[in-house]
């Protein structure tokens, strides 16, 4: 019994590892052209790893203001992230937990919102960012994200399971409402916290339609608008197309590997007792 | 504890950014004052037309925006775009004291959306360097401030080319767009592929290269019987169409529109046999479906040597191509398309400026007096048309490519300028229709007569529409 | 006397909740409540670059008139056909393989099933289509080595091939997120509960059922709701590889709103299109809320 189990974990595992290929093909392609040669990258039969390495590429990119880019995108996604994760965390939790007037309603509301295409909303958010005067600055791209309510979606159904006992518990204790949501229903949400923050980035970094619109300055591009104008200037150079993206990547790729114990923790101490 | 920490930390971020919005609101506000004082300042002088004016305003500068698709060429591939711009931006600021210019690059794939939203919410530029298609459109919806003053008699007489000129209006009789240079679109063919396939016979190097669609048959037979691969029929995406739209036209001597640039003309006899012979080709494989290639693609398998030849081309173009083209040992020679009575009519490229409606005088005017310092400057007039590759649309600038053989014959196909229906209405919505009938021909989604047909019933509705 | 004393206790939560959610209801409306209300109303309109003109439910009708508009509804019903159920299945069953793996193995395969997603769709996208690219693709040069075909398949532009293409794409860059969501909400749950069923002698697909599943309802409900959103506005893939080719056989409602509204100039006619798949979303939502949701008694 425990035998067949495991051959058919083996064969799941194994069918595991070649889908991975597919998945983990395209970064490797960018990986390696960043360090090829404008002919390398076309030939046919590919190169499979760069024979004679080069450095042109990233060159030709850093002739541009890249860490400043680098930066700007840091800078927003960081802030978005941070508001984003607080401000979700705590509509969830009430939208989960509460029974309140207008609940159904709002949440539907919040529903409906992210079904619609945020090229409806686009024409009306330019004038409303250029009244407010923040055209071309990062709030233009911050600002709007922290109103999208993917984050308070997730944090909801992350929330669904806090036990209500311990909710009750803390109550009779008399512990504040505050109190309880930072000593009780923070812990238990963590890895979904984790989540959100992971996804609130990465999204932010490679929202790039929304950047497109709202900045213009070439000193305030995004790493990942930066490099897409650049792709178009060194169009028929796919070198420098590949080392572009990989700089737009690998910063993320780091973010990512760093939050992954944040969920891990938040795993293992996840058995919370109902 | 820490997370209440956390908490207040967050609060406190929040009224900050709170106040930070206030705070933008309000200088936004005040700017804006500013500028309407300006324009009150400015307006007289302005209006009669003078250069020189705006500097009797007081010394207040005014700051006017340019985006800038990358038509300029920089130094070098590897030069940031923008820097050769920056360069005659700081030219003229050190004229005119009085106009700051911030310097704003696009690009061409999404650009023009950039572009559209920005028109719609406010935040447009003033100078926009781009082609009377798009221009010419936002003239047609009221966002473009008139040229009418920048067209001297002496300057209309200059340029001499009718056609030209009437590129540059708008269909209320006024010119919204300031030409600075010109050129025909053509084709290319690969040398060393024709070499190797013994059809360098079939093509005409002499005078103004003008050849036959018997001539170009012949070498689609000879490429193929070589095994080389021809030129992808390519319809995807939709930058690049009107190279196609150009080839498609000549080969039977059909045309786009009427001469009049009234209605659409494609479904004559000629144009539903070129389509009936193109998708003839394609099934032969004398020519590749392209369905999954927008004419950038095209280029790169030209220079990349995969195909022998491409229906798009210009001098613009083998520029920037020429590095490729070298690495590739490719010799690409320019020609004019293919035509049944061997005489061409081209469409051709006008780059040109445009001053966006910003409701603001002063910055109107700054900015044509900077399209004019562009264009017209003694030191960087000349110099700028160079740098689109392409030649002026002033005759007095002469000749700017002494000795170079292929410039002087890209030179020689002005003469078969067609009628330019880029300013016709509807021609945006009408490019939407274009490729998506090349591939129901391509596909066999349906018979090249009816694909036609209905391209042209839907290119003509969208004249109505945009009544 | 019972029912006032109910209120009351309602009333005070009410206040606390809108406490709570007073910061997300702040940015909400303003950046998206606002915006949204105009989008909606401008629906109504004829609105282009010259102005706006109120023609009621015109653009509305025009829609459903509208050939190209309905081929794209089908195109767009497919892709979200084939990608709901697919990444839904593979991310639970990733999830479910790893998750009691050792840290590593659950790391490395979810990190390489979130690699597409953080790579950038635009990133992805550029290495999709060299390796679709009909004549110095990786994939036709591969399947021709094997000999499995003879002669170049244009992926991207045939229309049989098309639309699958693009859904392969749409998959790989959907499911990492999905797979993260369910290691984190399986390590939810509470392992006393798994524990004692097995020493009830439950086998592994009863635990599954029993135990695990229902208190991963939420997460799924979430990623069924989100996959179902993403994949209904499939836009920049399609702008990237086919725009909408060949003959609209890749048009997606996203790509057609997209198109209308930024080359065509018809923001009116493009935002009902907006309006028109919202209410479908949102309808779709509240049936899988309906099958999926463990509380939806409010």
């Amino acid at each position: 019994m425990k035998k067949k189990v495991n051959i058919l974990d083996g064969i799941s595992m194994a069918f595991l590892l070649i889908l991975s290929f597919i998945f983990i093909f395209p970064f490797y392609w960018i990986l390696t052209g960043a360090f090829k040669s404008q002919k390398v990258t076309v030939k046919l039969p590919p190169e499979w790893f760069p024979m004679n390495p080069t450095l042109e590429n990233f060159r030709k990119l850093m002739q541009n203001p890249a860490l400043q880019w680098l930066w700007n995108s840091i800078f927003i996604c960081a802030v978005t992230m941070l508001i984003v994760c607080v401000v979700s965390s705590m509509a969830g939790y009430v939208l989960a937990k509460k029974r309140f007037y207008g609940q159904a309603t709002l949440f539907s509301i919040f529903v409906f919102a992210m079904a619609l295409p945020k090229q409806v909303i686009l024409v009306p958010l330019m004038k409303l960012v250029s009244f407010m005067g923040i055209h071309d600055t990062s709030w233009a791209i911050i600002l709007p994200l922290c109103g999208w309510p993917f984050g308070v979606f997730l944090m909801k159904q992350f929330s669904e399971n806090i036990p209500t006992e311990l909710l009750e518990a803390a109550k009779i204790d008399g512990s504040g409402e505050l109190l309880t949501f930072s000593n009780i229903v923070m812990p238990i949400v963590k890895p979904g916290f984790g989540a959100l923050a992971i996804f609130t980035f990465i999204n932010t970094w490679n929202d790039y339609f929304m950047q497109l619109v709202m900045l213009n300055s070439r000193s305030k591009l995004t790493i990942s608008l930066g490099v897409a104008t650049l792709q178009q200037e060194f169009s028929t150079n796919y070198g420098v197309i590949m080392a572009g993206a990989a700089m737009a990547a690998v910063p993320i790729v780091a973010v990512f590997l760093m939050f992954q114990n944040y969920f891990t923790q938040g795993i293992t101490m996840g058995a919370v007792k109902g | 504890m820490r997370k209440v920490l956390s908490l207040g930390l967050a609060a406190a971020l929040l009224t900050t950014t709170l106040a930070g919005c206030g705070g933008g609101g309000g200088t936004s506000e005040t700017k804006q004052a500013d500028a309407g004082t300006t324009a009150a300042a400015t307006q007289a002088p302005a209006a009669g037309g003078e250069t020189t004016a705006a500097a009797a305003a007081g010394g207040e500068t005014v700051e006017i925006t340019w985006w800038a698709f990358p038509t300029f060429a920089q130094d070098s591939t590897d030069t940031p775009a923008g820097t050769y711009e920056a360069e005659i931006v700081a030219a003229f600021e050190a004229k005119n004291p009085d106009v700051k210019v911030k310097l704003e690059t696009i690009d061409f794939t999404s650009g023009p959306e950039k572009i559209t939203a920005a028109i719609e919410a406010g935040t447009v530029c003033d100078v926009l360097f781009d082609a009377p298609g798009r221009i010419i459109s936002y003239a047609q919806n009221g966002k473009l401030v008139k040229l009418d003053d920048m067209f001297t008699d002496e300057y209309v007489k200059d340029v001499g080319n009718e056609a030209l000129l009437n590129s540059c209006k708008s269909d209320d009789g006024s010119y919204y767009m300031y030409p600075i240079s010109t050129t025909a679109f053509c084709m290319a063919v690969s040398k060393p592929a024709l070499m190797d396939a013994g059809a360098m016979g079939c093509i005409n190097l002499e005078g103004d290269r003008t050849w036959t669609t018997a001539q170009f048959e012949d070498m689609l037979e000879r490429l193929n019987a070589a095994g080389y691969n021809g030129a992808t029929v390519y319809c995807s995406g939709q930058g690049g169409d009107q190279g196609i739209r150009a080839f498609v036209t000549n080969i039977y001597d059909s045309q786009v529109t009427n001469d009049e640039v009234t209605e659409y003309a494609l479904n004559d006899e000629g144009g539903i046999k070129a389509m009936t012979k193109i998708k003839e080709w394609v099934d032969l494989g004398y020519m590749l479906n392209g369905s999954a290639y927008n004419g950038g693609e095209d280029v790169d398998q030209f220079v990349a040597g995969n195909t022998a030849f491409t229906t798009l081309w210009s001098p613009g173009l083998a520029s920037q191509r020429a590095d490729t083209l070298v690495e590739n040992d490719i010799e690409a020679i320019a020609l004019p398309f293919p035509s049944e009575d061997g005489v061409p009519e081209l469409e051709y490229l006008v780059n040109g400026f445009c001053v966006f409606d910003n409701g603001d005088a002063a910055r109107a005017e700054a900015s044509k007096r900077f399209i004019d310092f562009i264009c017209n400057d003694e030191e960087w007039g000349p110099k700028n048309v160079v740098r689109t590759s392409v030649f002026p649309v002033r005759q007095s600038m002469g000749d700017l490519y002494p000795g170079d053989e292929e410039m002087q014959f890209y030179a020689s196909l002005t003469k078969y300028y067609s009628p330019y229906y880029n300013t016709i209405k509807g021609f945006a919505e009408m490019r939407t229709y274009w490729f998506p009938m090349l591939q129901a021909v391509l596909n066999g989604d349906s018979t090249p007569e009816d694909a036609v047909n209905d391209f042209v019933a839907k290119a003509n509705q969208s004249i109505v529409n945009a009544q | 006397m019972k029912q006032s004393r109910f209120n009351k206790i309602r009333m005070r939560e009410t206040v606390v909740s809108y406490a709570f959610l007073a910061p997300a209801l702040f940015f909400f409306c303003v950046f998206v409540l606002v915006p949204m209300i105009m989008g909606v109303v401008t629906s109504l309109f004829r609105y282009n670059m010259k102005g706006m003109t109120f023609i009621g439910l015109n653009n509305y009708v025009n829609m459903f008139k509208d050939e190209v508009w309905r081929k794209s509804l089908v195109n767009t019903v497919i892709l979200v056909l084939g990608s709901v159920p697919i990444t839904v299945l593979f991310a639970l069953f990733v999830a479910a393989l790893t998750y009691e793996k050792n840290p590593f193995t659950r790391s490395f395969f979810r990190c390489v099933f979130f690699l597409p997603v953080v790579t950038g769709t635009v990133a992805v996208t550029v290495v999709w289509k060299w390796i679709y690219d009909p004549l110095n693709g990786i994939l036709n040069w591969l399947l021709k080595s094997m000999h499995i075909i003879e002669k170049n398949i244009m992926w991207t532009g045939d229309k049989k091939f098309a639309l699958w293409a693009i859904l392969i794409i749409l998959i790989t860059t959907s499911v990492g997120q999905p797979i993260i969501l369910y290691i984190a909400s399986l390590g939810n749950v509470p392992k006393d509960y798994v524990e004692a069923a097995a020493v009830d002698g439950a086998n592994d697909l009863q635990i599954f059922w029993k135990i695990k599943w229902p208190s991963l309802l939420p997460t799924t409900l979430y990623i069924v709701v989100i996959t179902t959103i993403n994949s209904f506005q499939c836009f920049s893939l399609i702008q990237l590889l086919t725009s909408g080719g060949p003959n609209y056989r890749t048009t997606t409602i996203m790509y057609y709103l997209y198109e209308n509204a930024f080359k065509r100039f018809e923001y009116g006619y493009a935002n009902a299109m907006g309006v028109v798949l919202a209410l479908m979303i949102g309808l779709i939502s509240f049936i899988q809320f309906k099958a999926l949701g463990s509380d939806v008694e409010y």
